[in-house]
């Protein structure tokens, strides 16, 4: 036992000691935390302008005035900050409080640059024709970026209980979409608003019976009650799920690399003469683990330090942490005792990757039926990957993490036959392992792998 | 008390190729025993199995009076044909682990890896990366790495393969420095003449079967002497009617003088006698058996001299090939 652990320290601190290590480590948070700074300021989506010249053919003589209201710039700065107030009282708690301590300016530059819109009146009669040319017009300040031609009958009726007009809308190429949202919503409010002053009707009170303010729904649980967090039953499994695979992967090629260094340097047959090949593949592995739950338990503090910060540490069920370290430990012993397998067969990295292939694609399984198990926890699909091995590991921890958990004797039976998996992946890595040390030369193919299996 | 090492009706079959057959061997306690052979003899399956690296298909080992080198690995040094060293590691980390490994632990360990490393003149190489060593430290490393737990049996598989003249000198000094120390001493080359210089005992494996197991000593007793070293006093002399004493096989010139072989079951006291009679010695003497010598003639006694020369031009350029 002494000597397994002699070769676990010795292969944690190779590895955890490396800067290249510490660099890995620090990468995800780094990108994670650079996308949620940066990101915004990369991708700038409220940077953009709203602006252009609108022709408007307004035969009924009444939406016109009431687009022109609706487009006044003060208008527009203010309808903006009242959806901004009304989208603000569905979010957390939290980020409610930082918003209401923000400053008037910086609302402003959460919303990007107000609007610049002229409006370009045709009379009546123009020919829709002749202006639809405008459009395309090469010609700078004459180009009209849309034309708006109002129906006859958009604000009353042609007869009494007949329908009511609407209005055609002609843009040039390339137009953006948010350009097209903002004009279709604008003289929608326009025509709305001259068809409730033709019938001498009140707008506020109108918009007052209309609007019913979404309130945050309440979470109750045995003992306690809080606000709805809305979002954590999605990220939860993905961020589980994400775990689950970082810390396989992680081990299971640092396992892979340090035996193929070790028998490429020769290294390893001084290591044959102090220690079993038994006790060196449980040492490694020993080793290798410590690694990926460092890694696991670093990202899983940083998750909980976040979830306490924003007083959301209650919506974790303590009893997901630990089935997730079950089948944590369950998947790294049958993926990760393979890749060692996979690392002692073959001489270079390169060899390793035709013989690794199948392992990746069992890793890469869980990103691609994800949504599918995450949406409906109780489906076949979900029943079958959460308990055929060497994915049940993966569709157990989507599924605990789902808003439908499993049955308990489910987990448990999965855990089952994880761990007779793990009996068997590393009963067969061990032969492998055993013989495939000292070989040299030619690669074994699959065939040569079950032959190794048969004869050890 | 149990020999060192103990193997009986050894074989070993990778596939079709017999790699060992039936071998039966015993090494003493405080021997100092040279297992020799060509390349592809069977020697390094041989120490793989005594070092439970591999397991025979047949037969029973008994290494330091237990069953298996498993249960005595601490009490075993073992520096394998194929060895190196973790590139990135240093130096005293490597051999700190190593030795850990064998057992040897404790508050000295430092300081004894300090003055092993000064034994082989590595003195302060302590905190040097081992991909920063030259091959020759390297070597010297590794052989701190095998001898570090002061093992009482020494396993050195081709020692000197890729030394140059002066390592191979000083590694030699050290092997005899082990023995003094009463380790036993089992290293495997295919060099002879090394084998010669250092062992008291050698072991000849051909095709992995033993052709000889016997102590030097006998060995030059055992083979008779059939070569007389020969420099006349006038190198000028004409030495061609030399060829026709009887008894004498062939003359062979080399850089030296003359090489003159005799025919089988002459008296060589009397042959010399004769070369005297023919022509002034400078230097007449008896040439001792060499290894490769007893080796061609017991491997090709009975497949002529084309046999014997193919075999032996065989072994020089084995040992020509072994990296200096």
């Amino acid at each position: 036992m002494t000597r397994i652990l002699h070769v676990a320290l010795r292969d944690f601190v190779a590895t955890v000691a490396t800067k290249g290590f510490i660099f890995g480590l620090l990468v995800m948070p780094a990108i994670l935390g650079a996308f949620v700074i940066v990101g915004p300021r990369i991708f700038d989506d409220d940077a953009y302008r709203i602006e252009g010249d609108y022709a408007v053919i307004d035969p009924t003589g009444i939406v016109l005035p009431e687009l022109r209201a609706a487009l006044d710039p003060e208008a527009v700065a203010r309808r903006r900050l009242e959806e901004f107030r009304r989208s603000l009282g569905e979010a957390p708690e939290m980020v409610r409080s930082m918003a209401e301590a923000a400053s008037a300016q910086s609302i402003d530059e959460v919303l990007g640059p107000a609007p610049n819109v002229r409006l370009v009146p045709l009379p009546a009669d123009t020919d829709v024709e002749a202006a639809k040319g405008r459009l395309n017009e090469e010609t700078d300040g004459a180009r009209h970026t849309a034309l708006i031609v109002v129906h006859e009958h958009a604000v009353q009726a042609a007869d009494p209980g007949g329908e009511l007009g609407a209005y055609d809308l002609y843009v040039p190429p390339g137009l953006d979409d948010r350009d097209l949202s903002f004009i279709h919503r604008n003289v929608r409010d326009a025509i709305v608003d001259a068809r409730i002053a033709a019938r001498s009707l009140d707008r506020a009170e109108i918009d007052a019976l209309l609007r019913v303010r979404r309130q945050a729904s309440t979470t109750v649980s045995p003992g306690s009650e809080r606000e709805t967090v809305r979002g954590f039953n999605f990220i939860l499994p993905v961020a589980f799920m994400g775990l689950l695979i970082m810390g396989i992967m992680a081990g299971g090629q640092t396992m892979l690399t340090s035996t193929i260094e070790e028998k490429s340097t020769r290294v390893v047959e001084v290591l044959l003469s102090a220690v079993s090949p038994m006790e060196l593949m449980a040492g490694k592995l020993l080793g290798a683990v410590a690694i990926s739950l460092l890694m696991i338990g670093l990202y899983l503090g940083i998750g909980l330090v976040a979830l306490s910060s924003f007083s959301m540490f209650g919506l974790l069920d303590p009893w997901l942490i630990l089935y997730l370290l079950i089948f944590f430990l369950i998947g790294f012993f049958v993926i990760g005792s393979l890749m060692l397998a996979v690392g002692a067969a073959v001489n270079d990295l390169t060899e390793a990757q035709s013989l690794q292939m199948p392992l990746m694609l069992v890793v890469m399984l869980p990103w691609f039926i994800w949504p599918a198990v995450s949406r409906n926890p109780d489906s076949m699909l979900a029943v079958v990957v959460s308990h055929v091995p060497p994915v049940n590991s993966f569709g157990m921890v989507l599924r605990l993490a789902s808003t439908q958990p499993p049955p308990w004797w489910e987990v448990w039976l999965s855990i089952g036959t994880g761990l007779v998996s793990v009996v068997s992946a590393v009963w067969v890595a061990a032969k492998v392992f055993r013989i495939g040390l000292l070989m040299y030369g030619k690669p074994p193919n699959f065939r040569t792998l079950l032959r190794w299996v048969r004869a050890a | 008390m149990d020999p060192a090492i103990r193997m009986t009706g050894v074989t070993k079959t990778f596939g079709r190729m017999t790699a060992v057959a039936d071998l039966d061997l015993e090494v003493p306690r405080g021997g100092l025993y040279g297992f020799i052979g060509p390349n592809g003899a069977g020697k390094t399956t041989t120490i793989r199995m005594i070092m439970s690296i591999l397991f025979p298909d047949a037969g029973d080992l008994s290494i330091l009076g237990r069953g298996s080198a498993l249960d005595a690995k601490d009490r075993i040094g073992y520096l394998p044909e194929e060895r190196g060293l973790y590139k990135r590691m240093r130096v005293r980390p490597f051999l700190r682990y190593l030795a850990r490994l064998k057992g040897a632990d404790g508050p000295d360990l430092d300081r004894r890896i300090a003055a092993a490393l000064g034994q082989v003149g590595l003195d302060g190489v302590e905190s040097k990366r081992c991909d920063e060593l030259s091959k020759g430290m390297s070597q010297k490393v590794q052989f701190v790495a095998a001898t570090i737990h002061a093992p009482d049996l020494l396993i050195l598989d081709e020692p000197f393969s890729g030394l140059d003249p002066v390592s191979m000198r000083m590694l030699r000094d050290l092997i005899l420095e082990e023995h003094r120390r009463g380790a036993t001493v089992l290293f495997s080359t295919h060099v002879m003449p090394q084998a010669e210089e250092i062992c008291e005992h050698v072991i000849m494996v051909h095709e992995g079967r033993k052709v000889l197991d016997a102590d030097l000593g006998e060995i030059r007793n055992r083979y008779d002497p059939r070569s007389i070293r020969f420099e006349p006093l006038d190198p000028e002399a004409d030495t061609r009617g030399l060829a026709s004493i009887p008894g004498v096989e062939r003359v062979r010139a080399d850089e030296r003088g003359l090489e003159i072989l005799l025919l089988a079951g002459t008296d060589p006291a009397a042959t010399m006698r004769r070369i005297l009679d023919a022509t002034p010695a400078a230097c007449l003497e008896i040439s001792r058996p060499r290894l490769e010598d007893v080796f061609v003639e017991l491997v090709a006694g009975g497949g002529g001299a084309t046999d014997a020369h193919r075999l032996r031009a065989s072994l020089r350029e084995a040992a020509e090939e072994a990296p200096a």
